[in-house]
């Protein structure tokens, strides 16, 4: 085990270079930023003066040279908008989706098992339809939609609710609610479909012959042998939600990682780019890891 | 013994086509049937939609802007509103569905089958390709699919070609990732090893026996991704780097609705509640797919019949 | 516990904790400001961004000279008068007994360092783009009067001070800074991701403001900053969408200097040729268009708005003729021009509400009278390409959607950039107009007002390099706590002093 997890350490670090390596060059495929940085009618002088400043009037071979030898030292390169360190306004940025996307997985996925679970119990029965119905209307609503319209009923209209920003436990309710409903509505559906599956297994027909009660058959005996799929698509979609906790972020103004990554890719801030996919990547290539030791603890059968 | 094999004679005789059986499967779960129809009207929208309703879909009409709906005083074509330059929204979301659900078929379809597919290999073997496949697919999930669009459009120019690239590649990995799970977990299974003791090349077992058993996963997978692809690309479409005016989809319908959710709700609403059937109406349908492939649970979608004396 | 009771529990929970968000402070003169956008950095030298100078003009720091939004004119800030020695020469007299932040002294010798420091190019100072390429040399003459020598004329060398923001003589000089030193009634206390918050500066030289403390916030939907303002939770904001702006007793709109236009490009034909240009302002059906802007837009005949100095009052708009349009394409096309080259409307995503809608609108109208015009739009780093020189060679004939802002009083700051062959946006390449602008940049007074006027009359009617569409109106929302109503530099600046409170 500690042998692969050293294999696996060692991919991850060759693969992170690597990604590295692609967003520097694709990156400086998208245009001068110095369009961006500077007012409109500046002159061409004043734009070639910037380029100059920030490196950008040198070939890109060199450019990268300077990149590679600057993360040697742990330098990250300093944001053309913010004036400071890349990676300090990454680093800032990313708990603050964290938070967000650890509570958000979490109750989804308990939330989506157990609901999955009963509607696999019954299937096609009034629970399973509904439960069907409402995760999938949560799963496929553009989500800036449920949060402008939570926040025009929950703090306009009825005043139980800030409007958006941070602080105490009632600004994470719409937040927490509106990054739930993706997760959430997918969970529940592939939970369903493979308890469907397990439930219908010899086995299951064992036990009930047996006369377990319900729950531990469904709870005890159906559900574990069905998390391995499950599992995979929550990981996707944790590293989906610290990527695309966006809208949350700009609707309800939480300065979080999705936000700033957005941000400075269509600012063509360069360096926090490549700081906030390090930052990101690593933080997704982590999870895959465990993840895939999970697989081994859920399944004995599974080995590497 | 003659009227035991007379009777299997018989049933045989009698036992309908595969079609027949489908249908009939359809009609014991009526969800299932109003969503099978649902989405055959939604096809016919599509192909049929931009003959019909082309011109109505993108005339001008400046002086009906934000139109709320269900006011039939200016034709019934305007019952559900118009939008913010004045064109009515029933229309175009009739003419809209076809490069809606062109453009989410095909990603879809492509990152299922090539998600699949290399899922298949990365699970089953063992070798470096394995693992290439696998770094591979945590780079695509780390890479920011926004990033991957501005970078896409800039370099290659906008089309729809160069959009379904781009969401295919971004929903790529969690077919790869899932089906690899799954394949870990059946690769360890007797019906496996016993194929494999028979002769069977890894190929043949790959595709032949273990595959049918991750599609359904994928399936109930894909059909929620139908809106994930939509609402991506509508999201893209709110930057700009989605389809280009004057095609349309439901998505950029729905993202050029955003500042009025408050004032003029209709706008994003009706495409918003377009998609949400839409895929509603794929899980119920791929749902009932499921349980009619699935020779354990296919009891559910039959009749009882009395058995021949 | 089953789903139902957790549903309960949860419901009850928050239903109990409702005891309110926070609330904007009643009785104290706090203030909370939402900007659209969060200031990327507070860089005195880029004042001229929007979300920079909303927080730090006359805030934190203040400035030579001030414009006056009526009439264009410099006024007193820190310098109280200037006089103009020759041509290339000023000399400003500064303000006494005025301290910096820190303690130090505004004299002289700290404005030629705030100058030096804006010019020295170790740093990037977007405030200079006013400036174009004129070299400046600073020198003090004696501890309270400052010389400001350039190496080519500049008649209006105060109104271009308004830009410059003076900091302290402990400023670094070659790098930019986020906490900047200046000498305005409000210092910097907290700048994070989330907040920008001003305290009172005691040792202020001028008249104490009423406003206590100003928090900033940023939210970027416009429907969020507005429910933010109607709940108490912000007491302004000073950029909402029209449609947000429902309330006649909350929501003000103003003329933000700002004027929207589409840049024809006249060296690719078919728009080489003057009736195609003509035909493109005719053919477009103004009211209906600017029922996408509101009812306060104004239909715009040139390219700066009333009151700059320069601005034609009388000068007429194009005005709605497609049957006149559609004659002029046929006649181009008899005579050899081919009409159905196609034309690229290059648009930018979110340049401006319903900029978007505009483009397509315009497009079709454009189709309507026979000439093939293709939308495309482009995200603003792709856009700028087109905008600005070099101009990219395989651009074909296109069409570029613009807006330009000129706040500054005079229309010094668009001629040329427009219309000069050397100027960045200019499709322009005629020497005989080249020398008419340059005559009136010269000229001062009247003349210069006449010659700018002749100047926009002249492509209004005979060259049409463009075609000017409206001056743009922005909305902002503003609090029952507040006494405070925009004006054509809200866009530019919110100086805290302008704010009162009610009873």
């Amino acid at each position: 085990m500690l042998h692969y997890l050293g294999r696996r350490a060692s991919y991850s670090v060759i693969s992170i270079l690597g990604l590295l390596t692609l967003v520097f060059f694709l990156t400086r495929l998208t245009g001068d930023p110095s369009a961006l940085y500077l007012p409109l009618d500046s002159t061409p002088e004043a734009r070639a003066a910037f380029a100059h400043l920030h490196g950008l009037d040198q070939p890109i071979y060199i450019q990268f040279w300077n990149y590679l030898a600057d993360l040697l030292r742990l330098d990250f390169g300093e944001s053309m908008r913010q004036h400071r360190s890349a990676m300090a306004v990454a680093l800032e940025a990313f708990p603050q989706t964290l938070k967000l996307a650890f509570v958000a997985m979490l109750l989804s996925l308990s939330l989506a098992i157990v609901v999955g679970a009963l509607a696999a119990a019954r299937p096609r029965g009034l629970f399973d339809r509904i439960a069907t119905v409402v995760s999938l209307a949560g799963a496929s609503a553009p989500d800036f939609w449920v949060a402008i319209v939570a926040i025009l009923v929950f703090a306009v209209g009825m005043g139980v609710l800030p409007t958006s920003g941070t602080g105490g436990w009632e600004f994470w309710v719409m937040p927490i609610f509106v990054l739930m409903l993706r997760p959430f509505g997918l969970l529940v559906q592939v939970v369903r479909g493979t308890m469907l599956s397990s439930l219908a297994s010899p086995y299951i027909k064992t036990a009930r012959a047996k006369g377990l009660p319900r729950r531990a058959v469904v709870f005890g005996h159906a559900l574990r042998n069905s998390l391995l799929p499950v599992i995979t698509v929550a990981g996707d979609l944790a590293t989906g939600l610290v990527n695309g906790a966006v809208i949350v972020e700009s609707v309800f103004g939480w300065p979080g990682i999705g936000k700033l990554m957005i941000d400075s890719i269509i600012q063509r801030d360069f360096a926090v780019v490549q700081s906030t996919i390090l930052v990101t990547a690593t933080a997704i290539f982590i999870l895959n890891i465990l993840i895939d030791l999970l697989y081994a603890v859920l399944d004995p059968r599974v080995r590497y | 013994m003659s009227a035991i094999s007379s009777s299997v004679q018989a049933a045989s005789a009698a036992r309908p086509g595969r079609v027949r059986v489908l249908l009939n499967y359809l009609k014991r779960d009526r969800l299932a049937l109003a969503a099978a129809i649902f989405l055959a009207l939604l096809v016919l929208a599509a192909l049929l939609g931009p003959w019909l309703m082309g011109d109505a879909a993108t005339k001008l009409g400046l002086r009906h802007r934000n139109l709320a709906p269900f006011d039939l005083d200016a034709g019934w074509l305007y019952v559900l509103g118009a939008d913010t330059l004045g064109r009515p929204i029933l229309p175009r979301l009739v003419v809209g569905a076809s490069n809606t659900l062109g453009i989410a078929a095909a990603a879809v379809c492509t990152s299922m089958l090539a998600g699949g597919l290399l899922g298949l290999v990365a699970g089953y073997t063992e070798s470096w390709y394995s693992h290439v496949i696998q770094r591979g697919a945590d780079i695509i999930m780390s890479f920011p699919s926004l990033l991957l669009a501005m970078i896409v459009l800039y370099t290659l120019g906008h089309s729809v070609t160069n959009l379904v690239i781009v969401l295919a590649i971004t929903r790529m990995p969690v077919y790869l990732r899932t089906a690899r799970a799954e394949v870990l977990e059946l690769r360890e299974r007797m019906f496996v090893s016993a194929a494999r003791s028979m002769g069977a090349s890894s190929a043949r077992i790959v595709l032949r026996h273990i595959a049918p058993l991750v599609v359904p996963t994928l399936i109930t997978i894909s059909a929620i991704d139908f809106a994930t692809v939509i609402l991506a690309e509508s999201a893209l479409s709110f930057l700009g780097l989605g389809i280009q005016p004057p095609e349309f989809t439901w998505g950029a319908m729905v993202a050029n609705g955003r500042g009025y959710l408050s004032t003029a709700w209709w706008i994003a609403f009706w495409p918003g509640l377009a998609i949400m059937l839409t895929t509603l109406s794929l899980n119920i349908l791929s749902s009932w797919a499921r349980t009619a492939a699935d020779p354990q649970q296919r009891w559910r979608l039959q009749k009882l019949k009395k058995a021949a004396r | 516990m089953n789903p139902a009771g957790i549903v309960s529990l949860v419901s009850a929970a928050i239903l109990a904790g409702a005891a309110g968000p926070a609330l904007a402070q009643g009785g104290n003169h706090d203030v909370r400001i939402v900007l659209p956008e969060q200031p990327a950095n507070l860089e005195p030298c880029g004042s001229i961004m929007t979300n920079v100078g909303q927080v730090l003009n006359q805030n934190i720091t203040e400035s030579l000279t001030v414009i006056d939004a009526k009439t264009g004119k410099a006024m007193p800030k820190l310098a109280t008068s200037w006089e103009q020695v020759d041509p290339d020469t000023w000399h400003f007299k500064v303000r006494q007994g005025v301290k910096f932040h820190d303690g130090a002294e505004l004299n002289a010798k700290a404005v030629a360092f705030s100058i030096d420091r804006m010019t020295g190019g170790k740093l990037t100072c977007n405030n200079m783009a006013k400036f174009g390429n004129a070299k400046l040399t600073v020198k003090p003459l004696d501890e309270y009067t400052v010389e400001i020598k350039s190496d080519r004329p500049q008649p209006i060398l105060p109104t271009l001070l308004s830009v410059v923001m003076v900091v302290s003589p402990n400023t670094p000089v070659d790098k930019a800074v986020n906490d900047p030193i200046g000498t305005g009634p409000f210092k910097l206390t907290t700048f994070s991701p989330q907040t920008v918050v001003l305290d009172p500066f005691p040792g202020y030289w001028g008249k104490k403001p009423a406003v206590t403390k100003a928090t900033y916030v940023w939210r970027q939907e416009s429907s969020i900053r507005a429910a933010m303002v109607e709940t108490g939770e912000a007491d302004l904001t000073p950029s909402i969408a029209i449609q947000d702006a429902s309330n006649p007793k909350t929501d003000f709109a103003y003329l933000n200097s700002e004027t929207t236009a589409i840049r024809i490009d006249l060296e690719q034909p078919p728009l080489n040729d003057v009736r195609i240009r003509k035909a493109l302002n005719l053919a477009i059906d103004w009211d209906g268009l600017s029922q996408l802007f509101g009812d306060d837009i104004q239909r715009a005949s040139q390219m700066v708005v009333p009151g700059i100095i320069g601005h034609d009052d009388k000068l007429e708009p194009w005005k709605y003729d497609a049957a006149q349009a559609k004659k002029l394409v046929a006649a181009a096309k008899a005579d050899g021009v081919k009409v159905d080259t196609e034309i690229k409307l290059i648009g930018r995503n979110g340049i401006y509400p319903n900029g978007a809608e505009a483009m397509e609108a315009m497009m079709t109208m454009w189709q309507g009278v026979g000439l093939n015009v293709k939308l495309v739009m482009l995200d603003v780093a792709d856009w700028t390409r087109y905008l600005q020189k070099p101009f990219p060679a395989e651009r074909g004939a296109n069409l570029v959607q613009m807006m330009h802002d000129n706040n500054k009083g005079d229309a010094a700051f668009t001629i040329p950039i427009f219309y000069r062959s050397s100027g960045q946006y200019s499709t322009l390449n005629d020497p005989a107009v080249d020398k008419e602008i340059d005559t009136a940049m010269a000229a001062t007074g009247q003349a210069r007002e006449d010659d700018f006027k002749k100047i926009f009359r002249q492509m209004r009617t005979e060259i049409v390099p463009d075609i000017p569409m409206f001056h743009m109106i922005g909305y902002t929302r503003v609090g029952k706590r507040l006494d405070w109503k925009p004006d054509i530099t809200t866009n530019s600046e919110i100086p805290l002093a302008n704010i009162q409170f009610k009873n």
